[in-house]
């Protein structure tokens, strides 16, 4: 059922073949470039955190749980009250713990409290306050109950657009500094896994022999050990923290290096060009360095690729299970882990919006590393 | 000497040094590694006497080859050893006993959805290939790998749990008191054997949202493996053969070139067993469910040493023992696999 193709000239480089674009390459082209464009944002987002994150992300700026775009709240007074605005020795009446309430209280106006069930307007009326700061939200509702009050002013204060979670933290800050906290993680973690992986790839390909069948035995067992669980224990041994959760996942994925770079080693070294380099005298470690290595780096950058989609995944569910880092540092596994309880309540927000970012960027470097895999190996996309 | 025999022989005595090596390596990340598990274990602050003697307990004092050749001893004579918290004393093994029902059954169910989402899909990507059917399969492969399973599963959890309220979140029956007799420990099953339809009905709902959630997270890798597998197939001698029989299109692919197909995805169920069981894990904490993962987690909370040791052996032994089942049931099916 295959069309025949004519037979073209291939571009050789990974960039030729990029540029050569999707006419000749297809879907695959598409998921590498939508992959790139992620990974940019991402890594964009990751360094203007403190430009882009309206608030700190681990202080309380609002009440519990505000929805997505609450926050702002708006001054009601009596009618012919004479309050035009927010002056100074105000008394304003609350609700406990809302918005409303930090927002009145970091301006330093005179605050009374009130339980979420108590009628504001009633203690406004009996003379406990002067005016009611409500959440915009609800304003509307209130005046139609209360026609006596008016709105004072336009709404004010915070705006959170991802809303906030059980603390009163904003989301969207939370997710914009959680981007640092798992990239951080996954890339130590890539990198550990190369620098361990590779080199002993490298040694146990070329060498062969004993050496070789003992340590394919252990990378193929911690290769068919499921990795969370291999993780999970080595997180449970170490502890929390950026560098030892990156150990512990760094140990789950020096397997995958290994076996790539050894099976590459074995193919190239029976190439005719480390032959020749052999016959005219090259010594072992420059075999090694200067004729194989290079040639295995150009499917490393894939696996490395797709390692890190793998490690993020690891580290959001090391951390959703309570194994990730401590907190108050942002992370988006563990806020997860905290939104879960609240999901009964119907509270949607605190958990779809950091699963979605891992999916983001867990997506970001599958897809480049397929695409990057696809370019690189255009058999492939015959298939 | 080609037999099958030999080959199951060699095949099994292969998977010793398989668990040799596992369990030696649980005893290196446990015991080894820097960083101490009794430390870790203890609230900070506990009398050092009461650390000596949880040490001493766990015989943790002694030298490290002593403390490796009674941890090889006592596994083989299939001894856990005892708990620490939340109860002391208890036996792990009995407690993993317990708990591995659950597992297994989420872990079935799992399995069969992927087969069923994951083998119809790719069957059908590779029927239409270059389709927008195909390119949106494959996407989908990889966009389902990206969604960490645990998210999946609240975002169920949310839908279909909390919105619609058709299933419940969490647990696997609504109380004990309609659990079926326990036979084989799955209830689903047991319900069945008993003919108790309450309990089963009800142990289906629980089921279902886990068991979706496992399944999906799974099916990503076969479609895509089904699919590449259906394409080498659908290039065959005996599929053009068929074709030029006219043998209709449909009946040609999916009777006769996806039975082919079938033989190495069976071997790939068996390596993919270990992203199951990781999969299960995250699945059993998102829905309450009261397998080996959850215990797992649970005892690290409690930082119970023996029963954390204990479960990750297991696991370990469990994945030997599945690759070691596939691949004699694939030696069993294609008679080429000798040694």
């Amino acid at each position: 059922m295959s069309k025949t193709k004519k037979p073209r000239e291939e571009p050789t480089s990974v960039l030729g073949r990029l540029l050569r674009g999707a006419y000749w390459y297809g879907a695959e082209w598409y998921w590498t470039v939508t992959g790139g464009i992620l990974l940019v944002l991402i890594i964009a987002i990751t360094i203007l955190a403190p430009v882009l994150s309206p608030y700190d992300p681990t202080v309380t700026v609002g009440g519990p749980f505000e929805r997505p775009g609450g926050g702002q709240v708006v001054l009601l007074a009596p009618k012919g009250s004479g309050i035009t605005g927010l002056q100074k020795g105000l008394k304003v009446a609350t609700f406990y713990n809302t918005t409303a309430s930090i927002v009145a209280e970091k301006m330093h106006l005179t605050v009374r409290h009130y339980q979420v069930d108590k009628d504001l307007f009633a203690k406004v009326r009996a003379g406990e306050a002067d005016a009611v700061l409500i959440s915009a939200r609800k304003a509307a509702e209130a005046l139609k109950k209360n026609p006596d009050f008016v709105q004072v002013g336009k709404p004010f204060g915070p705006r959170f657009i991802l809303g906030t979670d059980n603390l009163g933290r904003d989301i969207l800050s939370r997710l914009i500094w959680g981007a640092r906290a798992v990239l951080a993680v996954a890339i130590l973690s890539a990198l550990f896994s190369a620098a361990v992986g590779v080199p002993l790839g490298l040694l146990s390909g070329f060498f062969g022999g004993w050496f070789d069948r003992v340590l394919s035995l252990i990378m193929d067992s911690i290769y068919s050990f499921p990795g969370l669980i291999l993780a999970i224990a080595v997180a449970a041994v170490l502890g929390t923290g950026v560098v030892n959760i990156a150990i512990a996942i760094s140990v789950v994925y020096i397997p995958t290096y290994f076996r790539m770079t050894r099976s590459q080693v074995l193919s190239i070294k029976e190439e005719l060009y480390v032959e020749a380099a052999r016959a005219l005298g090259a010594k072992r470690h420059e075999i090694l360095g200067m004729y194989i290595f290079p040639n295995v780096i150009s499917t490393l950058v894939v696996v490395f690729s797709l390692n890190v989609a793998d490690a993020i995944l690891t580290e959001a569910g090391l951390a959703f299970l309570g194994l990730g880092l401590q907190p108050p540092t942002p992370d988006w596994g563990f806020d997860l882990n905290k939104g879960k309880a609240y999901l009964p309540r119907g509270y949607w927000w605190p958990i779809t919006f950091p699963g979605l970012m891992i999916t983001l960027v867990a997506l970001g470097f599958s897809l480049l590393g397929e695409g990057l895999g696809e370019l690189l190996n255009p058999r492939l996309t015959e298939e | 000497m080609r037999s099958l025999g030999r080959y199951l022989l060699i095949r099994t005595l292969l998977t010793i040094p398989m668990i040799f090596v596992l369990v030696t390596l649980v005893f290196i990340i446990l015991r080894v590694m820097p960083g101490d598990p009794v430390k870790s274990s203890i609230r900070p602050g506990a009398p050092q006497e009461y650390i000596n003697e949880i040490r001493h307990t766990l015989g943790l004092d002694k030298p490290l080859y002593v403390q490796y050749g009674d941890y090889l001893w006592d596994l083989l004579h299939l001894d856990l050893g005892t708990t620490l918290s939340p109860v002391r004393g208890q036996s792990v093994a009995k407690q993993i006993w317990e708990h591995f029902p659950a597992t297994l059954e989420l872990a079935l169910a799992g399995m069969l959805v992927t087969a069923i989402v994951g083998v119809g899909l790719g069957a059908y990507a590779a029927h239409h290939r270059r389709s927008l059917a195909d390119y949106s399969l494959r996407l989908y492969a990889i966009v389902i790998y990206a969604i960490p399973v645990f998210w999946l599963g609240l975002m169920f959890q949310l839908v279909f749990g909390v919105w619609l309220k058709i299933f419940p979140v969490a647990g696997r029956i609504s109380s004990l008191a309609v659990a079926p007799k326990h036979i084989t420990g799955l209830y689903t099953v047991d319900s069945l054997l008993t003919g108790n339809w309450a309990a089963f009905k009800d142990s289906m709902m629980h089921l279902a949202l886990p068991a979706l959630t496992l399944g999906l997270y799974l099916s990503g890798v076969f479609v895509r493996l089904t699919r590449s597998n259906m394409l080498q197939v659908l290039k065959m001698d005996f599929v053009t053969a068929a074709r030029a029989r006219g043998i209709p299109e449909r009946t040609v692919v999916y009777r006769h070139a996806l039975k082919n197909a079938l033989i190495p995805i069976i071997t790939m169920m068996g390596l993919q067993f270990a992203l199951l069981l990781a999969g299960a894990v995250l699945t059993e904490s998102t829905f309450s469910w009261p397998g080996l993962g959850r215990f797992l987690v649970e005892r690290i909370t409690y930082r119970d040493f023996p029963s954390i040791q204990g479960a990750v052996v297991v696991f370990a032994l469990l994945v030997a023992s599945v690759s070691l089942l596939v691949d004699i049931l694939y030696a069993l099916i294609d008679p080429r696999i000798r040694y």
